[in-house]
C-alpha cells in the first residue's frame, strides 16, 4: 500500500529528472572508463611514495672510486642522502651546505651524495670543482631516483641507524630546515 | 517545488559530467587512425664515444642534418688541464665532449662521415641543452650550442656559435653572450628574410632567480645584427624554448616555462609583432599550478600549422602526482589564449618527461615523449592528432631500450618523418635513429 502511494507520489517531472540523472551519471562514468582507457598503455603511478616513519628503500650503488654505497654499507649511524646533478642550479645553490653538515659529521653520521641523470665525467669534475667532502654514488640508470620518487633534484633524506626515514625536503636546502632535519635525525648539531 | 526539484538534478547533471574534470579527458585512439610503420633502428655517431642529444632539421636544399655531442678522448698533454676550453685533448673520463654533425641526402638511409664543429676542446653540453642547427636560405649552417663556464659551472655557462665556412668546414666557434659566464639552453631559427634568431636563458642579472630571455640576431654571413637583449624575464633556469613565425617573420612566438615567487610553474607564450625586437605580455598556456623547488628540466614544444593555429606540448605533474604527464594545448587566435589542456599520455612514475612536436604540411601534428614502460625503463612514445584536432592514433611505442631511452628529436619534410633520440646504460650511450614515411 505504501509503495503504491510513494509511486503515485513520484510527478511526472520527477521522473523526467530520476531519468535525467540516471543518464548522467551513466554519461559520468562512461567518460571515466573512457579516461581510463585512453590511458591503457600504462596504469596510473603507483602511491608508494617514500615517506616519513617508513624504511629507507634498500639501493646498491657505487661511488666515483667504485666503493659500495648501498643503502646496507650505512647501517648503523644515520645517514643523509642528498640527490643532486651537476647541471642543477638548486643543487649548486645548497652544496655548500651539504658540504659543511658532512664536514661535521665527526662520526656521529655520515653523509651520501647521488648524482642523477648525469655521467661519471661530469659529476667527478663537479665534486672536483665544488670540493665535495662527502663519497658521491651514481645512479646512471635512475633506478634509485625513481624508487625515491623524485622529478627532479635536489632532494635529501634524513635516514636514522635503524634504516627509518626521519625528514624529507624536496628541493634546496636552507640550514634552518636542515637543523631541523638533524634534530629530527637524533643528531644534535 | 517541482520547477526546484527538476533544477537541482540539472546541477547535480552538470557538476557531474563537467566539473569532474577541468580538462579535457585523455583523447582515446581515434577508430581508424593509424600507427606509424617506422623503418629499423639505426645509429648515429661513433657507438665507442658515446653520442648523445641528437637535433634533427632538413636544410632548405632538402638534406636531413643532425647534430649531437660525443666523447672527445684524445689523450691530454700533461700539466696542462685547466679550464673548460682547451686546445689539446683531455684525459676519459672526461666532461670534454665535441659537437658534431652530418648530413643525409635519402632520408637517413646513409649519412657523411661526422664532422666535428668544435675546433678547440669543450665540454659541449648535453642533455636538453644540446647543440642545434638551423639555415640560410642558401644551405649555409648555423649550429649553436653552449660550455660551462670558465670555473666549470654549467648553471654560469657560454652560447657557442660555428657556421660553414663555404670551404667545406666550419668557422671556430665564437661566444655569443656579451657578458661572460651567463648563457645556457641556447636555440637558433631562421626568420623568414633569411636572418637568424638565437635566444637563450640567461642570469647576467643574477637574481631575483628565475632567470632572463636574451635574443640576438645575426645576418646570413654571420654578423651580428642586434647586441644581446632581454625580452623577458621569470624563466626556469633550465627548461628549453621555442620558436616559431608568422606573417613574414613580423610576428615571433616564443614558448617558455615560468616561475613565479611561490616556485609555480606554468608555460607561457611570448608574442612579438615588430620581428622579435619586442614582445607582449605572456599568455599563460594552462594554469597547471606545478608548485616545485627543485629543477625538473624539461621545456614546451611549439608548432604552427598553415592555418596560423599555435600547437603546444610540455611537461607538467599539475597539482598532484596522478595529473603528471605530457599535455597539448592550441590556439587558434593567434596566442591570445589556449583551449583547455588535454592530456596526451600520464606519467607512469615519478619521472620529468621529455617532449617535442612537428607539424605536418597537411597539419597533422606529430608528437614524440618519453615516459616509463612496465619495466620502469624510459622508452620514446609518439602520437598524432589529425588535422580535424579530433582524430588521434594510438600512443605507439618507438623505442626499445635496455636502459633508458629519451630526448627525442623530430624532423618533418613533405611525408618523410625522422625521429632520433639517446638511450643511455650505464655509463654507454649511443644515438638512435628511425624514419618513416607520413600521410599514407
Amino acid at each position: 500500500m505504501k509503495k503504491a502511494r510513494r509511486k503515485q507520489a513520484l510527478t511526472h517531472g520527477q521522473l523526467r529528472a530520476f531519468g535525467l540523472l540516471t543518464a548522467s551519471v551513466v554519461l559520468a562514468l562512461a567518460l571515466h572508463a573512457h579516461s581510463v582507457w585512453a590511458q591503457h598503455v600504462h596504469p596510473a603511478p603507483p602511491s608508494s611514495a617514500p615517506v616519513v616513519g617508513t624504511a629507507a628503500i634498500a639501493f646498491d650503488l657505487k661511488t666515483l672510486d667504485g666503493k659500495a654505497a648501498g643503502l646496507e654499507s650505512f647501517r648503523g649511524k644515520p645517514l643523509v642522502i642528498n640527490f643532486f646533478a651537476s647541471w642543477c642550479d638548486p643543487c649548486r645553490d645548497e652544496m655548500p651546505l651539504i658540504n659543511e653538515l658532512s664536514a661535521k659529521a665527526a662520526g656521529n653520521y655520515q653523509v651520501l651524495g647521488i648524482a642523477v641523470e648525469d655521467s661519471r665525467a661530469a659529476v667527478s669534475e663537479y665534486a672536483k670543482e665544488a670540493k665535495l667532502v662527502f663519497p658521491v654514488a651514481l645512479d646512471l640508470n635512475s633506478t634509485v631516483k625513481r624508487a625515491y620518487r623524485i622529478f627532479g633534484p635536489p632532494a635529501t633524506f634524513f635516514i636514522d641507524r635503524q634504516g627509518i626515514i626521519r625528514d624529507i625536503v624536496i628541493g634546496p636546502i636552507t640550514s634552518e630546515r636542515a637543523k631541523e632535519a638533524m634534530k629530527r635525525l637524533g643528531v644534535a648539531k | 517545488m517541482k520547477l526546484r526539484f527538476t533544477h537541482s538534478w540539472f546541477a547535480i547533471y552538470f557538476v557531474l559530467v563537467f566539473g569532474c574534470s577541468a580538462d579535457l579527458p585523455a583523447p582515446s585512439p581515434t577508430q581508424g587512425a593509424k600507427s606509424l610503420n617506422f623503418g629499423a633502428e639505426r645509429r648515429l655517431g661513433n657507438g665507442e664515444k658515446n653520442p648523445s642529444t641528437p637535433f634533427l632539421r632538413y636544410s632548405p636544399d632538402g638534406r636531413l642534418v643532425a647534430v649531437w655531442t660525443e666523447d672527445h678522448d684524445t689523450p691530454w698533454p700533461q700539466g696542462s688541464h685547466t679550464g673548460h676550453q682547451r686546445m689539446g685533448g683531455d684525459r676519459a673520463p672526461s666532461p670534454m665532449r665535441n659537437a658534431m654533425i652530418a648530413w643525409s641526402k635519402d632520408g637517413g638511409e646513409s649519412w657523411s662521415a661526422p664532422k666535428r664543429l668544435n675546433h678547440t676542446v669543450e665540454a659541449v653540453q648535453g642533455e636538453e641543452n644540446g647543440p642545434k642547427v638551423a639555415f640560410t636560405p642558401d644551405n649555409k649552417a648555423f649550429v649553436v650550442w653552449s660550455i660551462p663556464g670558465v670555473k666549470g659551472d654549467k648553471t654560469r655557462a657560454n652560447i657557442r656559435l660555428a657556421m660553414e665556412d663555404g670551404k667545406g668546414g666550419f668557422t671556430a666557434a665564437r661566444t655569443l653572450n656579451e657578458v661572460q659566464d651567463a648563457g645556457r639552453f641556447p636555440i637558433i631559427e631562421t626568420m623568414p628574410d633569411g636572418n637568424l634568431l638565437l635566444a637563450w636563458i640567461d642570469r647576467r642579472i643574477d637574481g631575483p632567480k628565475p632567470r632572463q630571455l636574451y635574443l640576438m640576431k645575426i645576418d646570413s654571413r654571420g654578423q651580428a645584427l642586434t647586441k644581446n637583449y632581454q625580452v623577458g624575464q621569470g624563466l626556469c633556469e633550465c627548461c628549453k624554448l621555442g620558436i616559431n613565425f608568422a606573417d613574414g617573420g613580423r610576428t615571433v612566438y616564443m614558448v617558455d616555462r615560468e616561475v613565479d615567487a611561490n616556485k609555480i610553474r606554468n608555460h607561457v607564450l611570448r608574442k612579438s609583432l615588430d620581428g622579435g625586437a619586442s614582445f607582449g605580455a605572456p599568455v599563460e598556456i594552462s594554469n597547471d599550478g606545478w608548485q616545485v623547488p627543485s629543477c625538473p628540466h624539461s621545456g614546451p614544444s611549439l608548432g604552427r600549422d598553415r592555418r596560423g593555429h599555435l600547437h603546444v606540448s610540455w611537461f607538467t605533474q599539475g597539482r598532484s602526482e596522478q595529473e603528471a604527464g605530457i599535455y597539448y594545448s592550441m590556439s587558434t587566435d593567434g596566442g591570445k589564449s589556449f583551449a583547455p589542456r588535454t592530456l596526451i599520455h600520464r606519467n607512469t612514475a615519478p619521472e620529468t618527461l621529455y617532449n617535442n612536436l612537428v607539424v605536418g604540411a597537411d597539419d597533422t601534428i606529430y608528437f614524440a615523449w618519453s615516459n616509463l614502460d612496465t619495466n620502469s625503463r624510459s622508452q620514446i612514445y609518439m602520437r598524432t592528432l589529425a588535422a580535424n584536432g579530433r582524430t588521434w592514433s594510438p600512443i605507439q611505442q618507438i623505442s626499445n631500450s635496455k636502459g633508458n631511452a629519451s630526448r627525442a628529436a623530430l624532423a618533418l619534410k613533405n611525408n618523410q618523418l625522422q625521429i632520433a633520440w639517446t638511450e643511455t646504460d650505464g655509463e654507454d650511450s649511443r644515438v638512435v635513429f628511425r624514419s618513416v614515411t607520413v600521410g599514407q
